[in-house]
Protein backbone atom coordinates (compact mmCIF):
# COMPACT_ATOMS: atom_id res chain seq x y z
CA UNK A 1 0.00 0.00 0.00
CA UNK A 2 1.11 3.56 -0.70
CA UNK A 3 1.95 6.28 1.75
CA UNK A 4 -1.13 8.45 1.30
CA UNK A 5 -0.49 10.97 4.02
CA UNK A 6 3.04 12.32 3.46
CA UNK A 7 2.29 13.91 0.09
CA UNK A 8 -0.92 15.62 1.06
CA UNK A 9 -0.77 19.35 0.30
CA UNK A 10 0.83 21.34 3.13
CA UNK A 11 -2.45 23.17 3.84
CA UNK A 12 -4.18 19.84 4.54
CA UNK A 13 -1.34 18.53 6.67
CA UNK A 14 -1.48 21.77 8.62
CA UNK A 15 -5.17 21.30 9.18
CA UNK A 16 -4.43 17.79 10.52
CA UNK A 17 -1.45 18.86 12.63
CA UNK A 18 -3.39 21.80 14.08
CA UNK A 19 -5.87 19.33 15.50
CA UNK A 20 -3.15 17.50 17.42
CA UNK A 21 -1.85 18.58 20.79
CA UNK A 22 1.26 20.58 19.84
CA UNK A 23 3.56 18.08 21.51
CA UNK A 24 2.27 15.33 19.21
CA UNK A 25 2.60 17.70 16.26
CA UNK A 26 6.28 18.42 17.05
CA UNK A 27 6.92 14.71 17.49
CA UNK A 28 5.87 14.05 13.88
CA UNK A 29 9.25 15.58 12.94
CA UNK A 30 10.78 12.17 13.57
CA UNK A 31 8.46 10.21 11.27
CA UNK A 32 10.47 10.68 8.08
CA UNK A 33 12.49 13.17 6.05
CA UNK A 34 9.33 14.64 4.54
CA UNK A 35 7.86 15.18 7.98
CA UNK A 36 10.85 16.80 9.62
CA UNK A 37 9.67 20.42 9.33
CA UNK A 38 6.03 19.98 8.48
CA UNK A 39 4.84 20.87 11.97
CA UNK A 40 6.93 24.05 11.94
CA UNK A 41 4.59 26.00 9.72
CA UNK A 42 1.32 25.36 11.50
CA UNK A 43 -0.33 28.72 12.03
CA UNK A 44 -2.04 27.92 15.32
CA UNK A 45 0.15 27.35 18.37
CA UNK A 46 -1.71 26.18 21.45
CA UNK A 47 0.34 25.43 24.57
CA UNK A 48 -0.89 23.95 27.80
CA UNK A 49 0.31 21.74 30.65
CA UNK A 50 0.02 18.69 28.38
CA UNK A 51 3.08 19.93 26.48
CA UNK A 52 5.36 18.73 29.25
CA UNK A 53 5.54 15.68 31.45
CA UNK A 54 3.61 16.11 34.64
CA UNK A 55 5.56 16.44 37.85
CA UNK A 56 4.92 17.33 41.45
CA UNK A 57 7.55 19.99 41.19
CA UNK A 58 5.78 23.10 39.92
CA UNK A 59 9.06 24.88 39.18
CA UNK A 60 10.26 22.03 37.00
CA UNK A 61 6.99 22.06 35.04
CA UNK A 62 7.24 25.81 34.62
CA UNK A 63 10.80 25.58 33.31
CA UNK A 64 10.00 22.77 30.89
CA UNK A 65 7.00 24.66 29.62
CA UNK A 66 8.97 27.88 29.11
CA UNK A 67 11.60 25.89 27.22
CA UNK A 68 8.96 24.14 25.12
CA UNK A 69 7.26 27.38 24.09
CA UNK A 70 10.49 29.26 23.43
CA UNK A 71 11.92 26.42 21.28
CA UNK A 72 8.68 26.07 19.36
CA UNK A 73 8.69 29.76 18.47
CA UNK A 74 12.38 29.59 17.62
CA UNK A 75 11.86 26.73 15.15
CA UNK A 76 8.58 28.03 13.80
CA UNK A 77 8.37 29.08 10.19
CA UNK A 78 5.96 31.61 8.66
CA UNK A 79 2.92 33.39 10.00
CA UNK A 80 1.34 32.65 13.38
CA UNK A 81 -2.38 33.36 13.44
CA UNK A 82 -3.15 32.01 16.86
CA UNK A 83 -1.05 31.88 20.00
CA UNK A 84 -2.48 30.41 23.16
CA UNK A 85 -0.93 29.58 26.51
CA UNK A 86 -3.15 28.00 29.16
CA UNK A 87 -1.38 26.95 32.33
CA UNK A 88 -1.45 27.52 36.03
CA UNK A 89 2.31 26.97 36.38
CA UNK A 90 3.60 30.07 34.69
CA UNK A 91 4.53 33.08 36.80
CA UNK A 92 5.84 36.44 35.70
CA UNK A 93 8.99 35.83 33.68
CA UNK A 94 10.92 37.69 31.00
CA UNK A 95 10.13 34.87 28.57
CA UNK A 96 6.46 35.90 28.40
CA UNK A 97 7.51 39.42 27.39
CA UNK A 98 9.78 37.98 24.72
CA UNK A 99 7.07 35.74 23.28
CA UNK A 100 4.73 38.68 23.00
CA UNK A 101 7.44 40.82 21.46
CA UNK A 102 8.09 38.03 18.94
CA UNK A 103 4.37 37.86 18.16
CA UNK A 104 3.99 41.62 17.84
CA UNK A 105 6.76 41.58 15.22
CA UNK A 106 4.99 38.72 13.48
CA UNK A 107 2.34 41.07 12.20
CA UNK A 108 -0.15 38.31 11.45
CA UNK A 109 -1.21 37.27 14.92
CA UNK A 110 -5.00 37.38 15.12
CA UNK A 111 -5.87 35.37 18.18
CA UNK A 112 -4.01 35.79 21.44
CA UNK A 113 -5.07 33.82 24.48
CA UNK A 114 -3.19 33.86 27.77
CA UNK A 115 -4.73 32.03 30.69
CA UNK A 116 -2.16 32.11 33.43
CA UNK A 117 -1.88 30.97 37.03
CA UNK A 118 -4.22 32.42 39.64
CA UNK A 119 -1.46 33.18 42.14
CA UNK A 120 -0.43 36.50 40.74
CA UNK A 121 -1.08 39.01 38.02
CA UNK A 122 1.39 38.79 35.18
CA UNK A 123 2.15 42.25 33.88
CA UNK A 124 2.02 42.19 30.09
CA UNK A 125 4.47 44.23 28.03
CA UNK A 126 3.27 47.25 26.11
CA UNK A 127 4.23 45.62 22.78
CA UNK A 128 1.00 43.61 23.17
CA UNK A 129 -0.78 46.76 22.06
CA UNK A 130 1.06 46.81 18.75
CA UNK A 131 -0.50 43.51 17.61
CA UNK A 132 -2.61 45.43 15.16
CA UNK A 133 -4.37 42.52 13.49
CA UNK A 134 -5.81 40.97 16.63
CA UNK A 135 -9.41 39.82 16.20
CA UNK A 136 -9.61 37.80 19.41
CA UNK A 137 -7.96 38.65 22.72
CA UNK A 138 -8.52 36.60 25.83
CA UNK A 139 -6.54 37.24 29.01
CA UNK A 140 -6.76 35.95 32.51
CA UNK A 141 -4.68 36.79 35.55
CA UNK A 142 -2.78 39.54 33.80
CA UNK A 143 -2.13 43.19 34.42
CA UNK A 144 -2.70 45.61 31.59
CA UNK A 145 -1.54 49.15 31.17
CA UNK A 146 -2.15 50.45 27.65
CA UNK A 147 0.50 52.99 26.57
CA UNK A 148 -0.72 56.56 25.99
CA UNK A 149 -0.14 56.29 22.25
CA UNK A 150 -2.36 53.20 21.96
CA UNK A 151 -5.10 53.90 19.43
CA UNK A 152 -7.14 50.73 19.80
CA UNK A 153 -7.38 47.34 18.10
CA UNK A 154 -9.12 48.20 14.87
CA UNK A 155 -9.90 44.56 13.94
CA UNK A 156 -10.78 43.18 17.36
CA UNK A 157 -14.14 41.37 17.46
CA UNK A 158 -13.88 39.42 20.66
CA UNK A 159 -12.42 40.51 24.01
CA UNK A 160 -12.44 38.50 27.19
CA UNK A 161 -10.79 39.66 30.40
CA UNK A 162 -10.89 37.48 33.50
CA UNK A 163 -9.19 38.58 36.70
CA UNK A 164 -7.34 41.28 34.83
CA UNK A 165 -5.91 44.23 36.64
CA UNK A 166 -6.66 47.35 34.64
CA UNK A 167 -7.88 50.83 35.54
CA UNK A 168 -11.62 51.40 34.98
CA UNK A 169 -11.10 54.27 32.55
CA UNK A 170 -8.51 52.21 30.63
CA UNK A 171 -10.91 49.34 30.18
CA UNK A 172 -13.65 51.71 29.00
CA UNK A 173 -11.27 53.34 26.54
CA UNK A 174 -10.05 49.97 25.34
CA UNK A 175 -13.64 48.88 24.60
CA UNK A 176 -14.46 52.17 22.92
CA UNK A 177 -11.32 51.95 20.78
CA UNK A 178 -12.23 48.58 19.31
CA UNK A 179 -14.87 49.69 16.84
CA UNK A 180 -15.71 46.21 15.52
CA UNK A 181 -16.11 44.58 18.92
CA UNK A 182 -18.99 42.08 18.91
CA UNK A 183 -18.24 39.87 21.86
CA UNK A 184 -17.20 41.11 25.30
CA UNK A 185 -16.74 39.19 28.53
CA UNK A 186 -15.49 40.83 31.71
CA UNK A 187 -15.23 38.84 34.89
CA UNK A 188 -13.71 39.48 38.31
CA UNK A 189 -11.87 42.55 37.15
CA UNK A 190 -11.20 44.27 40.40
CA UNK A 191 -12.97 45.55 43.47
CA UNK A 192 -16.30 47.27 42.94
CA UNK A 193 -16.45 48.80 39.53
CA UNK A 194 -19.03 50.99 37.86
CA UNK A 195 -18.63 50.27 34.17
CA UNK A 196 -19.70 52.23 31.13
CA UNK A 197 -19.80 50.31 27.88
CA UNK A 198 -19.80 52.07 24.56
CA UNK A 199 -19.53 49.56 21.74
CA UNK A 200 -21.74 50.24 18.75
CA UNK A 201 -21.28 46.77 17.22
CA UNK A 202 -21.49 44.72 20.40
CA UNK A 203 -23.73 41.65 20.14
CA UNK A 204 -22.80 39.51 23.16
CA UNK A 205 -22.01 40.87 26.60
CA UNK A 206 -21.09 38.83 29.67
CA UNK A 207 -20.37 40.52 32.96
CA UNK A 208 -19.49 38.73 36.17
CA UNK A 209 -18.23 40.16 39.40
CA UNK A 210 -18.55 43.01 41.77
CA UNK A 211 -20.06 45.67 39.48
CA UNK A 212 -21.66 48.54 41.37
CA UNK A 213 -23.27 49.99 38.30
CA UNK A 214 -23.66 49.22 34.61
CA UNK A 215 -24.11 51.86 31.96
CA UNK A 216 -24.83 50.64 28.46
CA UNK A 217 -24.34 53.88 26.60
CA UNK A 218 -23.95 52.90 23.01
CA UNK A 219 -24.88 49.26 22.48
CA UNK A 220 -27.79 49.37 20.06
CA UNK A 221 -27.08 45.98 18.48
CA UNK A 222 -26.76 43.89 21.64
CA UNK A 223 -28.40 40.46 21.29
CA UNK A 224 -27.33 38.66 24.44
CA UNK A 225 -26.83 40.17 27.88
CA UNK A 226 -25.70 37.94 30.68
CA UNK A 227 -24.85 39.37 34.09
CA UNK A 228 -23.72 37.70 37.28
CA UNK A 229 -23.56 40.47 39.79
CA UNK A 230 -22.12 40.20 43.26
CA UNK A 231 -22.64 42.80 45.87
CA UNK A 232 -22.29 42.97 49.63
CA UNK A 233 -25.66 43.40 51.33
CA UNK A 234 -24.71 46.70 52.88
CA UNK A 235 -23.47 47.95 49.52
CA UNK A 236 -26.85 47.10 48.01
CA UNK A 237 -28.70 49.03 50.69
CA UNK A 238 -26.32 51.90 50.32
CA UNK A 239 -26.98 52.01 46.58
CA UNK A 240 -30.69 51.97 47.17
CA UNK A 241 -30.45 55.07 49.31
CA UNK A 242 -28.19 56.79 46.86
CA UNK A 243 -30.29 56.32 43.74
CA UNK A 244 -33.90 56.81 44.57
CA UNK A 245 -35.21 58.16 41.30
CA UNK A 246 -33.55 56.72 38.22
CA UNK A 247 -34.57 53.07 37.99
CA UNK A 248 -31.74 50.73 36.99
CA UNK A 249 -34.17 48.60 35.02
CA UNK A 250 -34.93 51.49 32.71
CA UNK A 251 -31.33 52.63 32.64
CA UNK A 252 -29.91 49.27 31.58
CA UNK A 253 -32.58 47.61 29.51
CA UNK A 254 -34.15 50.38 27.50
CA UNK A 255 -30.82 50.91 25.75
CA UNK A 256 -30.86 47.44 24.21
CA UNK A 257 -33.98 47.24 22.05
CA UNK A 258 -32.81 44.26 19.99
CA UNK A 259 -32.05 41.97 22.89
CA UNK A 260 -32.81 38.31 22.18
CA UNK A 261 -31.57 36.70 25.37
CA UNK A 262 -31.30 38.08 28.89
CA UNK A 263 -29.74 36.20 31.79
CA UNK A 264 -29.20 37.57 35.26
CA UNK A 265 -27.84 35.88 38.36
CA UNK A 266 -27.03 36.70 41.95
CA UNK A 267 -27.79 40.36 42.64
CA UNK A 268 -28.82 41.33 39.13
CA UNK A 269 -32.59 41.20 39.76
CA UNK A 270 -32.07 43.22 42.92
CA UNK A 271 -29.88 45.68 41.04
CA UNK A 272 -32.53 46.16 38.34
CA UNK A 273 -35.15 46.90 40.97
CA UNK A 274 -33.24 49.77 42.56
CA UNK A 275 -34.94 53.11 41.93
CA UNK A 276 -38.58 54.10 41.54
CA UNK A 277 -41.04 51.87 39.72
CA UNK A 278 -41.01 53.12 36.13
CA UNK A 279 -44.65 52.19 35.50
CA UNK A 280 -45.58 50.48 32.23
CA UNK A 281 -42.63 50.73 29.86
CA UNK A 282 -42.70 52.84 26.75
CA UNK A 283 -40.74 50.29 24.71
CA UNK A 284 -41.36 46.62 24.02
CA UNK A 285 -38.66 44.02 23.64
CA UNK A 286 -39.97 42.54 20.43
CA UNK A 287 -36.92 40.35 19.88
CA UNK A 288 -36.54 39.01 23.39
CA UNK A 289 -37.02 35.23 23.31
CA UNK A 290 -35.21 33.94 26.35
CA UNK A 291 -35.21 35.29 29.89
CA UNK A 292 -33.32 33.59 32.70
CA UNK A 293 -33.48 35.34 36.03
CA UNK A 294 -32.03 33.69 39.07
CA UNK A 295 -32.30 34.51 42.72
CA UNK A 296 -35.30 36.78 42.35
CA UNK A 297 -36.74 37.68 45.71
CA UNK A 298 -40.51 37.25 45.49
CA UNK A 299 -40.89 38.85 48.90
CA UNK A 300 -39.45 42.12 47.62
CA UNK A 301 -42.26 43.97 45.88
CA UNK A 302 -39.80 46.03 43.82
CA UNK A 303 -38.19 42.95 42.33
CA UNK A 304 -41.62 41.47 41.62
CA UNK A 305 -42.60 44.69 39.85
CA UNK A 306 -39.44 44.68 37.74
CA UNK A 307 -40.15 41.10 36.75
CA UNK A 308 -43.71 41.99 35.87
CA UNK A 309 -42.65 45.02 33.80
CA UNK A 310 -40.04 42.95 32.01
CA UNK A 311 -42.24 40.06 30.95
CA UNK A 312 -45.19 42.25 30.05
CA UNK A 313 -42.89 44.14 27.68
CA UNK A 314 -41.70 40.94 26.00
CA UNK A 315 -44.57 39.79 23.77
CA UNK A 316 -42.48 37.25 21.86
CA UNK A 317 -40.93 35.45 24.79
CA UNK A 318 -40.34 31.73 24.09
CA UNK A 319 -38.48 30.47 27.14
CA UNK A 320 -38.65 31.75 30.67
CA UNK A 321 -36.52 30.39 33.49
CA UNK A 322 -36.75 31.88 36.92
CA UNK A 323 -35.41 30.85 40.27
CA UNK A 324 -36.50 32.34 43.53
CA UNK A 325 -33.94 33.49 46.03
CA UNK A 326 -34.03 33.59 49.77
CA UNK A 327 -35.11 36.93 51.09
CA UNK A 328 -34.58 38.53 54.43
CA UNK A 329 -37.40 41.01 53.98
CA UNK A 330 -40.67 40.46 55.86
CA UNK A 331 -43.64 39.44 53.76
CA UNK A 332 -45.36 42.39 52.13
CA UNK A 333 -48.54 43.90 53.45
CA UNK A 334 -51.62 42.38 51.79
CA UNK A 335 -52.41 45.51 49.76
CA UNK A 336 -49.48 44.76 47.43
CA UNK A 337 -50.76 41.32 46.62
CA UNK A 338 -53.06 42.51 43.87
CA UNK A 339 -50.31 43.98 41.68
CA UNK A 340 -50.61 41.13 39.19
CA UNK A 341 -54.25 42.00 38.60
CA UNK A 342 -53.66 45.71 38.83
CA UNK A 343 -50.50 46.11 36.77
CA UNK A 344 -50.66 43.45 34.07
CA UNK A 345 -52.05 44.74 30.79
CA UNK A 346 -55.59 43.50 30.15
CA UNK A 347 -55.75 40.67 27.57
CA UNK A 348 -51.97 40.23 27.57
CA UNK A 349 -50.85 37.10 25.74
CA UNK A 350 -47.46 35.45 25.37
CA UNK A 351 -47.94 34.36 21.78
CA UNK A 352 -44.73 32.29 21.67
CA UNK A 353 -44.09 31.17 25.22
CA UNK A 354 -43.50 27.41 25.16
CA UNK A 355 -41.25 26.55 28.08
CA UNK A 356 -41.33 27.84 31.64
CA UNK A 357 -39.03 26.62 34.38
CA UNK A 358 -39.38 27.79 37.94
CA UNK A 359 -36.97 26.55 40.52
CA UNK A 360 -36.58 27.09 44.26
CA UNK A 361 -40.25 27.99 44.54
CA UNK A 362 -41.48 28.68 48.08
CA UNK A 363 -45.18 28.76 47.29
CA UNK A 364 -45.61 32.36 48.48
CA UNK A 365 -48.36 34.55 46.98
CA UNK A 366 -46.33 36.42 44.34
CA UNK A 367 -44.91 33.18 43.01
CA UNK A 368 -48.37 31.65 42.76
CA UNK A 369 -49.67 34.80 41.07
CA UNK A 370 -46.85 34.65 38.51
CA UNK A 371 -47.66 31.00 37.77
CA UNK A 372 -51.35 31.87 37.45
CA UNK A 373 -50.57 34.76 35.11
CA UNK A 374 -48.26 32.68 32.91
CA UNK A 375 -50.69 29.75 32.67
CA UNK A 376 -53.60 32.04 31.89
CA UNK A 377 -51.88 34.05 29.18
CA UNK A 378 -49.72 31.54 27.28
CA UNK A 379 -51.84 29.80 24.63
CA UNK A 380 -48.98 27.71 23.16
CA UNK A 381 -47.30 26.71 26.43
CA UNK A 382 -45.89 23.18 26.29
CA UNK A 383 -44.26 22.62 29.66
CA UNK A 384 -44.06 24.38 32.96
CA UNK A 385 -41.58 22.76 35.32
CA UNK A 386 -41.77 23.70 38.95
CA UNK A 387 -39.39 22.61 41.65
CA UNK A 388 -39.65 23.82 45.20
CA UNK A 389 -36.91 25.13 47.38
CA UNK A 390 -35.38 23.14 50.19
CA UNK A 391 -36.84 25.69 52.58
CA UNK A 392 -40.34 25.08 51.30
CA UNK A 393 -42.57 26.61 53.95
CA UNK A 394 -46.03 25.62 52.81
CA UNK A 395 -47.93 22.41 52.56
CA UNK A 396 -47.09 20.87 49.21
CA UNK A 397 -50.64 19.56 48.82
CA UNK A 398 -52.10 23.05 49.31
CA UNK A 399 -49.84 24.39 46.61
CA UNK A 400 -50.81 21.62 44.21
CA UNK A 401 -54.52 22.15 44.87
CA UNK A 402 -54.11 25.84 44.15
CA UNK A 403 -52.11 25.07 40.98
CA UNK A 404 -54.82 22.74 39.69
CA UNK A 405 -57.42 25.49 39.86
CA UNK A 406 -55.49 27.91 37.63
CA UNK A 407 -56.97 28.45 34.21
CA UNK A 408 -54.68 27.26 31.41
CA UNK A 409 -54.78 29.11 28.11
CA UNK A 410 -52.97 26.22 26.43
CA UNK A 411 -54.69 22.86 26.28
CA UNK A 412 -51.28 21.29 25.60
CA UNK A 413 -49.61 22.66 28.70
CA UNK A 414 -48.04 20.03 30.90
CA UNK A 415 -47.17 20.95 34.45
CA UNK A 416 -44.25 19.02 35.83
CA UNK A 417 -43.85 19.26 39.56
CA UNK A 418 -40.44 18.00 40.60
CA UNK A 419 -40.28 16.48 44.04
CA UNK A 420 -36.57 16.87 44.66
CA UNK B 1 -46.75 40.59 7.05
CA UNK B 2 -46.68 39.05 3.56
CA UNK B 3 -47.67 41.45 0.81
CA UNK B 4 -50.29 40.48 -1.74
CA UNK B 5 -47.80 40.32 -4.62
CA UNK B 6 -45.46 37.81 -2.92
CA UNK B 7 -48.25 35.56 -1.68
CA UNK B 8 -49.69 35.19 -5.18
CA UNK B 9 -46.39 33.92 -6.65
CA UNK B 10 -45.98 30.13 -7.00
CA UNK B 11 -43.38 28.59 -4.66
CA UNK B 12 -39.89 29.06 -6.06
CA UNK B 13 -38.71 25.79 -7.70
CA UNK B 14 -35.58 24.36 -6.15
CA UNK B 15 -32.57 25.25 -8.23
CA UNK B 16 -30.47 22.19 -9.01
CA UNK B 17 -26.95 21.93 -10.34
CA UNK B 18 -25.26 18.89 -11.86
CA UNK B 19 -21.85 17.54 -10.90
CA UNK B 20 -19.92 15.05 -13.01
CA UNK B 21 -17.38 12.70 -11.42
CA UNK B 22 -14.04 11.60 -12.91
CA UNK B 23 -15.63 8.30 -13.99
CA UNK B 24 -18.54 10.00 -15.74
CA UNK B 25 -21.31 9.62 -13.14
CA UNK B 26 -23.59 12.62 -12.73
CA UNK B 27 -25.11 13.88 -9.49
CA UNK B 28 -27.84 16.44 -8.90
CA UNK B 29 -27.49 18.71 -5.91
CA UNK B 30 -29.62 21.60 -4.75
CA UNK B 31 -27.93 24.93 -5.13
CA UNK B 32 -28.50 25.77 -1.46
CA UNK B 33 -26.64 22.59 -0.43
CA UNK B 34 -23.88 23.18 -2.98
CA UNK B 35 -23.14 26.61 -1.51
CA UNK B 36 -21.23 24.94 1.32
CA UNK B 37 -18.49 24.45 -1.23
CA UNK B 38 -16.67 27.71 -1.90
CA UNK B 39 -15.49 26.32 -5.24
CA UNK B 40 -19.05 25.61 -6.36
CA UNK B 41 -20.27 28.89 -4.89
CA UNK B 42 -17.79 30.77 -7.07
CA UNK B 43 -18.93 28.86 -10.15
CA UNK B 44 -22.57 29.57 -9.33
CA UNK B 45 -21.76 33.26 -8.84
CA UNK B 46 -20.01 33.36 -12.19
CA UNK B 47 -22.92 31.60 -13.92
CA UNK B 48 -20.77 28.59 -14.79
CA UNK B 49 -23.11 26.11 -13.13
CA UNK B 50 -25.82 25.82 -15.78
CA UNK B 51 -24.09 22.86 -17.47
CA UNK B 52 -22.76 19.76 -15.63
CA UNK B 53 -19.62 20.70 -13.69
CA UNK B 54 -16.80 18.22 -14.35
CA UNK B 55 -14.83 17.26 -11.23
CA UNK B 56 -11.87 15.36 -12.65
CA UNK B 57 -10.21 14.57 -9.34
CA UNK B 58 -13.23 13.03 -7.58
CA UNK B 59 -14.64 9.61 -8.47
CA UNK B 60 -18.32 8.70 -8.35
CA UNK B 61 -18.15 6.77 -5.10
CA UNK B 62 -16.60 9.68 -3.20
CA UNK B 63 -18.67 12.36 -4.93
CA UNK B 64 -21.86 10.53 -3.91
CA UNK B 65 -20.73 10.71 -0.29
CA UNK B 66 -19.74 14.38 -0.57
CA UNK B 67 -23.18 15.22 -2.01
CA UNK B 68 -24.78 13.25 0.82
CA UNK B 69 -22.71 15.25 3.34
CA UNK B 70 -23.69 18.61 1.82
CA UNK B 71 -27.38 17.63 1.72
CA UNK B 72 -27.32 16.60 5.36
CA UNK B 73 -25.60 19.80 6.44
CA UNK B 74 -28.09 21.91 4.45
CA UNK B 75 -31.11 20.29 6.11
CA UNK B 76 -33.04 22.65 8.31
CA UNK B 77 -34.11 21.77 11.81
CA UNK B 78 -31.40 19.18 12.55
CA UNK B 79 -30.23 19.60 16.15
CA UNK B 80 -26.51 19.82 16.84
CA UNK B 81 -26.40 16.55 18.76
CA UNK B 82 -27.93 14.37 16.06
CA UNK B 83 -25.81 16.06 13.39
CA UNK B 84 -22.75 15.31 15.48
CA UNK B 85 -23.75 11.65 15.68
CA UNK B 86 -24.40 11.59 11.93
CA UNK B 87 -20.96 13.13 11.25
CA UNK B 88 -19.25 10.57 13.48
CA UNK B 89 -20.90 7.77 11.50
CA UNK B 90 -20.02 9.47 8.20
CA UNK B 91 -16.28 9.44 8.91
CA UNK B 92 -16.31 5.96 10.40
CA UNK B 93 -14.55 4.59 7.28
CA UNK B 94 -11.23 3.14 6.13
CA UNK B 95 -8.51 5.74 6.35
CA UNK B 96 -7.93 5.58 2.59
CA UNK B 97 -11.53 6.75 2.10
CA UNK B 98 -10.93 9.39 4.74
CA UNK B 99 -8.06 10.79 2.66
CA UNK B 100 -10.34 10.81 -0.38
CA UNK B 101 -12.84 12.88 1.61
CA UNK B 102 -10.06 15.23 2.67
CA UNK B 103 -8.82 15.72 -0.89
CA UNK B 104 -12.35 16.23 -2.19
CA UNK B 105 -13.16 18.68 0.62
CA UNK B 106 -9.91 20.51 -0.09
CA UNK B 107 -10.61 20.73 -3.82
CA UNK B 108 -14.23 21.78 -3.37
CA UNK B 109 -13.36 23.97 -0.36
CA UNK B 110 -15.89 22.57 2.07
CA UNK B 111 -14.47 23.64 5.45
CA UNK B 112 -16.92 21.61 7.57
CA UNK B 113 -15.97 18.36 5.86
CA UNK B 114 -12.26 19.21 5.83
CA UNK B 115 -12.33 19.97 9.55
CA UNK B 116 -14.28 16.82 10.33
CA UNK B 117 -12.03 14.46 8.36
CA UNK B 118 -8.77 16.15 9.45
CA UNK B 119 -9.91 15.84 13.03
CA UNK B 120 -10.33 12.09 12.63
CA UNK B 121 -6.83 11.72 11.14
CA UNK B 122 -5.51 13.85 14.01
CA UNK B 123 -7.20 11.52 16.49
CA UNK B 124 -5.54 8.55 14.79
CA UNK B 125 -2.09 10.10 15.29
CA UNK B 126 -2.65 11.38 18.82
CA UNK B 127 -0.71 9.52 21.50
CA UNK B 128 0.89 7.02 19.09
CA UNK B 129 4.62 6.26 18.88
CA UNK B 130 6.47 7.19 15.67
CA UNK B 131 6.64 3.50 14.73
CA UNK B 132 2.93 3.02 15.15
CA UNK B 133 2.21 6.09 13.01
CA UNK B 134 4.64 4.99 10.27
CA UNK B 135 3.02 1.57 10.18
CA UNK B 136 -0.52 2.93 10.17
CA UNK B 137 0.08 5.20 7.17
CA UNK B 138 2.91 3.26 5.42
CA UNK B 139 5.38 6.06 5.83
CA UNK B 140 8.55 4.63 4.27
CA UNK B 141 11.30 7.20 3.88
CA UNK B 142 12.36 6.83 7.51
CA UNK B 143 15.61 8.35 8.75
CA UNK B 144 18.74 6.32 9.22
CA UNK B 145 19.39 5.68 12.92
CA UNK B 146 22.05 8.43 12.92
CA UNK B 147 19.70 10.93 11.30
CA UNK B 148 16.90 10.01 13.64
CA UNK B 149 19.24 10.60 16.56
CA UNK B 150 20.00 14.07 15.21
CA UNK B 151 16.32 14.97 14.84
CA UNK B 152 15.60 13.64 18.30
CA UNK B 153 18.43 15.72 19.72
CA UNK B 154 17.19 18.89 17.98
CA UNK B 155 13.68 18.35 19.28
CA UNK B 156 14.65 16.90 22.63
CA UNK B 157 12.43 19.44 24.44
CA UNK B 158 9.36 17.83 22.90
CA UNK B 159 10.37 14.27 23.67
CA UNK B 160 11.24 14.79 27.33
Amino acid sequence: MDDLISDLPQSILESILTRLPIRDAVKTSILSRKWRYKWASITELVFDDECVSSSHDGNAVEQSLVKFITRSLFLHLGPIHKFQVSTCYLQSCPDIDQWILFLSRNSDVRELILKLGEDEWVRLPSCLFSCKKLTHLELSCCELDPPPQFKGFSCLRSLSLHRVLVAANEIENLIWNCPLLENLALSYLDDSLAITIRAPNLKYLYLEGDFTDIFLENTPLLLTLSVVMYMADDAAEHLELEQSSNCNFVKVLTRVPRLVSLAGRAYFAKYLSIGDDPGPLLITFDHLKIIELFEVSFEDIKEVLVLLRLITSSPNLEEFWISAGASTLPAEAPDCLDIWERECPVDWTFKQLKVVKMTDVNGIPHEMDLIKFLLGSSPVLKTMTISHSTYFKHDRMDMLIELLRFRRASSEAEIIFLQE
Amino acid sequence: MSSSSSSSLPPCPKKMITLKSSDGETFQIEETAALQSKTLENMIDENCASTPIPLRSINGKILAKVVEFCNKHAEVGVDAESLHAWDAEFVNVEYTTLFDYILAANFLEIPTLLDLASGVVGDMIKGKTPDEIRKMFNINDAFSPEEEEEVRRANQWAFE
